[in-house]
């Protein structure tokens, strides 16, 4: 995954254009805003950039997007990041935006992260909702206590006794990734078979991390921080483990979550938006699988087409002297 | 919505009273709802990521374009299941939030 960090993005924050989402549209959409001289941020909730590409499908080949007979989701993903990176966009990565308040000149968006972002102008590209990682049936009170869901510094679990539960890709490379680091790594998964790419599969078997299956975590237990971890089999078989942290790497839902109460006019949990890509809030667009208007297909590329559009009215909107045809990139 | 279409995933008979749930445990969409003997896809939410069909243990989920001849009807019945009744579930948005809603198709029930 691209981890471009929210390092340096303060909690407080003053930009033209704010972006929610960085999938493939809002990626874009930063590039674009870029280029029309915008000073933009991109807040995701989840901790790196892709949506749906990063999150559901990274290795599949895609297709139908221009200019690329056949690309790697990841690759993809990449590109988009590079592209957008000329104009500098502020990252705001494991920030999911929950208000957007009005203030006359400006919008100003809170995220669960604290961040406070004054913008001029917000385009919405939060394709099927924030994603969010699957919990762990039991023990949720430890989160940030030792369990957690995303490991973005590996180097901070270093010399633990580490238990990761899933078994999917995300799973196999954290225990994969941890082995050499932590003092010790359990990988549990509550079926046989793992939902995984074989290659890791083979090399979680060869390396030294314990595997655990079918095995269902129980318990958490500890004071105040996550000390042990009960799991058991579906035969009965209680193992008790050290654990200084859990990883549950369960995947992710996608919940449309805040966006359904930012007052914007929906339409089958899509945002209505007119021929300019405005919603009916004012200095509030959308664009990418959240938008709907008659004729909505959601598609990348048509993303992209939509994240253009929008930008380029905003750009008409925020200054007026600006025409809402931009020139061409070529001529730049 | 892609393709032409009314449920993009479709669960079919082998779900009845089974109901292992495999498949919303990896559903991304969270669009896997439970009926009372079986559960259904909500076609509009879904996103065809196609990640429910191999964890079904019953084999009970195909693709639309891939149903056997005498599971076809389930598309139908799929699609249905959230737009029939007096107070239709339409898209809440959710399985999770909704729980289990504890009736069934009629077609399914009987
Ligand atoms: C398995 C699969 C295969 C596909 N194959 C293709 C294909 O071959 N070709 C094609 O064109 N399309 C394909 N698609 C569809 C394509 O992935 C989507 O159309 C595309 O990802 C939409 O991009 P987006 O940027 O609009 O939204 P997304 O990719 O969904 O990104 C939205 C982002 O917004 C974030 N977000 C949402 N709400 C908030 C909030 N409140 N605060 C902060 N962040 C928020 C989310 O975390 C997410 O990262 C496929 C989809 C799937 C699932
Ligand atoms: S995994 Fe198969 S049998 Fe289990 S609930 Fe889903 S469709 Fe039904
Ligand atoms: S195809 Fe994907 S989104 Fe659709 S029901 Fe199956 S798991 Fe859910």
């Amino acid at each position: 995954m691209t981890g471009l960090a929210a390092a340096g993005a303060g909690p407080e924050l003053s930009v033209d254009l704010l972006i929610i989402g960085a999938g493939p549209t809002g990626l874009y959409g930063a590039y674009y805003a870029g280029f029309r001289g915008m000073s933009v941020a991109v807040a995701d909730a989840l901790p790196a950039v892709g949506g749906q590409i990063a999150a559901l499908y990274p290795e599949k080949l895609i297709y139908d997007v221009a200019g690329f007979p056949a690309v790697r989701g990841q690759d993809l993903v990449d590109r988009l990041a590079e592209q957008a990176w000329r104009w500098n966009p502020t990252y705001l990565l494991g920030h999911g935006v929950t208000r957007l308040d009005e203030t006359g000149e400006s919008i100003v968006a809170t995220t669960d992260a604290g961040a406070r972002i004054t913008a001029g102008a917000v385009l919405v590209c939060g394709g099927i909702g924030n994603f969010i990682p699957r919990e762990l049936p039991v023990g949720s009170e430890y989160l940030d206590r030792g369990l957690r869901y995303f490991v973005p510094r590996l180097h901070e679990l270093a010399g633990q006794d580490v238990v990761v539960v899933g078994g999917g890709d995300s799973a196999l490379d954290w225990a994969l990734s941890l082995e050499s680091l932590a003092s010790s790594v359990t990988l549990v998964h509550r079926r046989t078979r793992f939902r995984a790419h074989e290659r890791s599969v083979e090399q979680v078997h060869a390396s030294s991390v314990r595997v655990l299956t079918p095995y269902e975590v129980e318990k958490i237990s500890g004071d105040g921080t996550v000390s042990e971890i009960v799991v058991a089999s579906s035969d009965g078989d209680r193992i008790t483990l050290p654990a200084q942290s859990v990883v549950a790497a369960l995947g992710f839902i996608a919940d449309l979550g805040p966006i359904e109460q930012w007052g914007l006019e929906l339409r089958r949990r899509r945002i209505l938006v007119d021929r300019t890509m405005r919603t009916n809030r004012e200095r509030v667009f959308a664009a990418g699988d959240i938008s709907d208007f008659d004729g909505k297909v959601s598609l990348i590329s048509i993303g992209f087409g939509e994240a253009a559009l929008a930008v380029n009215h905003i750009a008409a909107l925020l200054d007026p002297a600006c025409s809402v045809t931009p020139g061409h990139s070529s001529d730049a | 919505m892609k393709g032409n279409k009314l449920v993009p995933y479709v669960i079919t008979q082998a779900c009845v009273d089974v109901m292992d749930k495999s498949c919303m445990e990896e559903c991304p969409a969270d669009c896997i709802y439970e009926g009372d003997r079986m559960l259904y896809i909500q076609p509009d939410e879904c996103v065809e990521c196609g990640r429910c069909e191999p964890v079904c243990p019953q084999i009970s989920i195909f693709h639309h374009e891939d149903l056997p001849e005498e599971s076809k009807g389930f598309e139908r019945i799929n699609a249905e299941f959230f737009t029939l009744g007096t107070d239709p579930l339409g898209s809440p948005g959710g399985a999770r939030k909704v729980g289990r809603v504890g009736h069934d198709h009629p077609e399914v029930g009987a």
